[in-house]
């Protein structure tokens, strides 16, 4: 039997074997090269109490040449693309080793989870977002792992998530923004959704809101 | 890692090689039917050859194998002055990205950090561990064990090839193939079975192009040697060979005074110190060709793939830069086919030359400015020269930036026309070549005699890939007299070529191929002449530093 074949079905079966390890991989249509992995959010994170879907494809030369991962569920951290899923993670480059398996490849996408790497980002909005206003970041995390991954809805700390479950998604808080500021920009005529697009494109957010003053807002709104 | 600069004295050593670089593959003598090219070509010849033109650079063609040899005269030096082995000093130089001073330097001080960071040992004491996220994660199949110490001068060829022959049956951790009993390890001794070293390196060699191939465990750094490689590709030579390309490559990448010629599976390199530092391309272009085909013509200063003279690396990449950021304003030029002004008819244009006869009407035109050819045939031919007058003109009705179009839209209009008639030009000898091949057959004429018309389309060619350039050249010169006298070079060249074009282009039959020949020779060797005069004198000019440049071009201001 040809070597990859073998190696990835053994792989498979030792996935479904292992009880422990919570760590899902399932077939996406009748070929072993193509995979959904899946796995619970790490607790202690804004990511907890998600499940996390992982569009897996193996190349021909694995284990030689490193697994094809991306997010299909959408997340909120800075290593993973907020708009593809694409993920930047050494191990799924250069840092690839054969011995590295679809589980222990899923195990290290979760404990990614764990610890964002804001320095190397994926998607460098979040990144800026992280870094500015951690619990902000994590607020907004929370609330895409409740929207995105079936996660419990997140505790209204402080604020009011006043949409009643089931209705329209809460844009602002997907952007990771304060409703205060929207309506404060949206209140001199400007489009909601403008307003929101260029909130978070200059990551206005936290200590920042102090830093950027409302003629500069006001400039990239009339310029989007 | 790569801002490392040759001294200029490391320029130097390539020229101290004694050994002879005989770039004759074969080493054999000209054939009889060289012999009689080289007699024919002298009919053409306008000066005498040896002595270098000002346009030409000197430059010397390298194999692999010569490229081979200096690669081993530096492994040669390192492993003397440190008193390891071929191998380690190779992995280190290749670390050092072939920076000698760098690397002794970093040796003396360290020799074991250097070491241990070029993959040739591991830390004595176990490390902390490796910076990679996932590092908790590691499956277990390092064992801490052997660790050897890095002390002295470090050797990877004690351990190289560990083909163990294991009584336990030992289960792959790649393949998980217990069936398997030769594995290979590094001197870390984390096994693998022979196969899976084999496709790893493989796939590194053939799929990603890489010569560091590190060890198969996770978060291990070493780095298999040559002989380690070797073994593991087995009697896949041709794998092999592409490893030891790649490392050519990654030599000459790092080295000012060498370069790889781009041509598709081609592995020469060629030598050119004269052009390696960047002030150097002020004023000179440094048209290099390698050693494998004359048609190997490539710049040695920048990433053109192809002879830009006379105007400098820098200018002609502005100028590239500017026709594709233009393009789609410009891309109705392309176009082939043109209406005629006088009675409209659609008319195609399918010959190099610009002298065009409607079919219908009989309206002699020049396809370039679509005026009468009336004015162009006789004394004044002014189709090279941008008007500056009648674009104040049109600079008074228009908007600025229409009569700044206008202007690119000149030269740009005039340096695609060359392209594309070099091309058709190529066409319509292929054509022609057919047909002078039947006649050898039908008429008394020999081979010879039916060569013309080949060196004529190659003469054409050149120089209309000469006058593309010299419009790229012309949009960025400032006016004044030396432009002028510029643009009249220009004009004779193309005068000249437009008009051995227009001769290629005539039917060819057998009673009128001796006129026809003494015709297109005298007409080449002025074409050659002409051309000569441009590339000169162009070349000149950098050195006498008489060109102006009208916009910023980089080394000028
Ligand atoms: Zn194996
Ligand atoms: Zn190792
Ligand atoms: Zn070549
Ligand atoms: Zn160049
Ligand atoms: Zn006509
Ligand atoms: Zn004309």
């Amino acid at each position: 039997m040809d070597a990859r074949l073998r190696r990835v079905n053994k792989e498979i079966a030792d996935c479904k074997n292992d009880k422990t390890s919570k760590i899902t991989l399932e077939l996406v249509d009748e070929s072993p090269f193509h995979l959904k992995g899946a796995f619970p959010g790490p607790e202690g994170t804004p990511y907890e109490g998600g499940h996390f879907e992982v569009d897996i494809r193996i190349p021909d030369s694995y284990p030689f040449q490193p697994l094809k991962m991306k997010f299909i569920t959408k997340v909120y951290h800075p290593n993973i693309s907020s708009a593809s899923g694409a993920i930047c993670l050494d191990i799924l480059k250069d840092a690839w080793s054969p011995v590295l398996t679809l589980k222990s490849t899923l195990i290290s996408l979760q404990s990614l989870l764990c610890s964002p790497e804001p320095n190397d980002p994926q998607d460098a909005e979040v990144a800026k977002h992280y870094m500015t206003s951690r619990s902000s970041f994590e607020e907004t995390a929370r609330y895409w792992t409740h929207i995105y991954a079936g996660g419990p809805e997140a505790k209204a700390a402080g604020k009011a998530r006043d949409t009643p479950v089931g209705a329209v998604r809460d844009e602002i808080a997907i952007a990771g923004l304060e409703k205060a500021h929207v309506d404060q920009f949206e209140a001199l005529g400007f489009e909601r959704t403008k307003v929101i697009d260029v909130l978070r494109r200059l990551n206005y957010r936290g200590a920042n809101v102090a830093k950027i003053t409302e003629d500069r807002v006001v400039e990239e709104l009339l310029k989007s | 890692m790569s801002d490392f600069e040759y001294s200029d004295e490391e320029a130097d050593y390539f020229y101290d090689d004694e050994e002879e670089m005989d770039t004759q593959e074969d080493g054999s003598a000209p054939s009889d039917d060289d012999m009689d090219m080289e007699t024919f070509n002298d009919d053409f010849r306008v000066t005498g050859k040896g002595k270098r033109k000002s346009y030409e650079v000197e430059c010397e063609p390298l194999s692999k194998s010569d490229v081979e040899k200096l690669m081993q005269q530096d492994v040669d030096h390192i492993s003397g002055i440190f008193g390891v082995d071929d191998t380690t000093a190779s992995l280190l130089l290749r670390f050092m990205d072939w920076n000698k001073e760098k690397l002794i330097e970093k040796y003396m001080d360290n020799a074991s950090a250097i070491s241990i960071s070029a993959g040739i040992s591991q830390p004595s004491i176990p490390s902390l561990p490796p910076p990679i996220r996932a590092s908790s994660l590691s499956r277990g199949v390092e064992k801490p064990a052997t660790r050897r110490s890095v002390r002295s001068a470090p050797s990877v060829s004690a351990k190289l090839l560990t083909k163990t022959k294991s009584l336990e049956p030992f289960v792959c951790p790649i393949c998980f193939d217990d069936t398997q009993s030769d594995t290979m390890s590094l001197s870390c001794d984390h096994a693998f079975c022979t196969s899976c070293w084999n496709a790893y390196i493989t796939s590194k060699i053939r799929e990603e192009g890489e010569h560091w191939i590190r060890c198969m465990a996770e978060g291990c750094s070493l780095v298999a040697p040559d002989p380690f490689v070797k073994s593991a590709l087995g009697t896949d030579t041709a794998t092999w060979e592409r490893f030891q390309e790649l490392l050519v490559r990654h030599f000459v990448s790092h080295n000012r005074n060498l370069k790889y010629c781009p041509y598709p599976e081609c592995t020469y390199t060629v030598s050119c110190p004269s052009a390696a530092s960047k002030s150097s391309l002020a004023s000179m272009v440094p048209t290099v060709t390698c050693g494998a085909s004359p048609d190997h013509q490539f710049c040695f200063g920048c990433a053109i793939e192809s002879d830009h003279r006379p105007v400098i690396c820098a200018v002609a990449s502005m100028w590239l830069r500017k026709c594709r950021d233009d393009s789609e304003t410009a891309n109705w030029i392309k176009s082939n086919t043109k209406e005629c002004n006088k009675c409209q008819s659609t008319i195609e244009k399918n010959g190099g030359c610009n002298h065009m006869t409607c079919k219908k009407c009989k309206h002699e035109f020049c396809w370039v400015c679509m005026g009468p050819w009336s004015e162009h045939g006789t004394a004044w031919y002014s189709c090279n020269r941008y008007d500056e007058k009648a674009s104040q003109d049109a600079r008074d009705s228009q908007s600025k930036s229409r009569a700044s179009l206008e202007r690119y839209l000149h030269y740009y209009n005039r340096w695609a026309n060359h392209e594309q008639s070099a091309k058709l030009s190529m066409e319509l000898h292929a054509k022609t070549e057919k047909k002078m091949e039947e006649m050898q057959i039908t008429s008394a004429l020999t081979w010879i005699e039916v060569q013309f018309m080949k060196k004529a389309v190659d003469e054409v060619f050149k120089c209309r890939m000469t006058l593309k350039w010299t419009y790229a050249m012309a949009y960025y010169l400032e006016k004044g007299n030396e432009k002028e006298l510029f643009e009249d070079n220009q004009r004779d060249l193309e005068k000249a070529v437009e008009d051995l074009s227009e001769l290629l282009e005539q039917p060819i039959e057998a009673d009128n191929i001796p006129t026809l020949r003494q015709k297109v020779t005298d007409k080449t060797v002025y074409v050659q002449k002409r051309n000569e005069i441009m590339l000169e004198d162009t070349a000149n000019g950098f050195l006498e530093g008489r060109w102006t440049w009208n916009g910023t071009v980089e080394g000028f201001d």
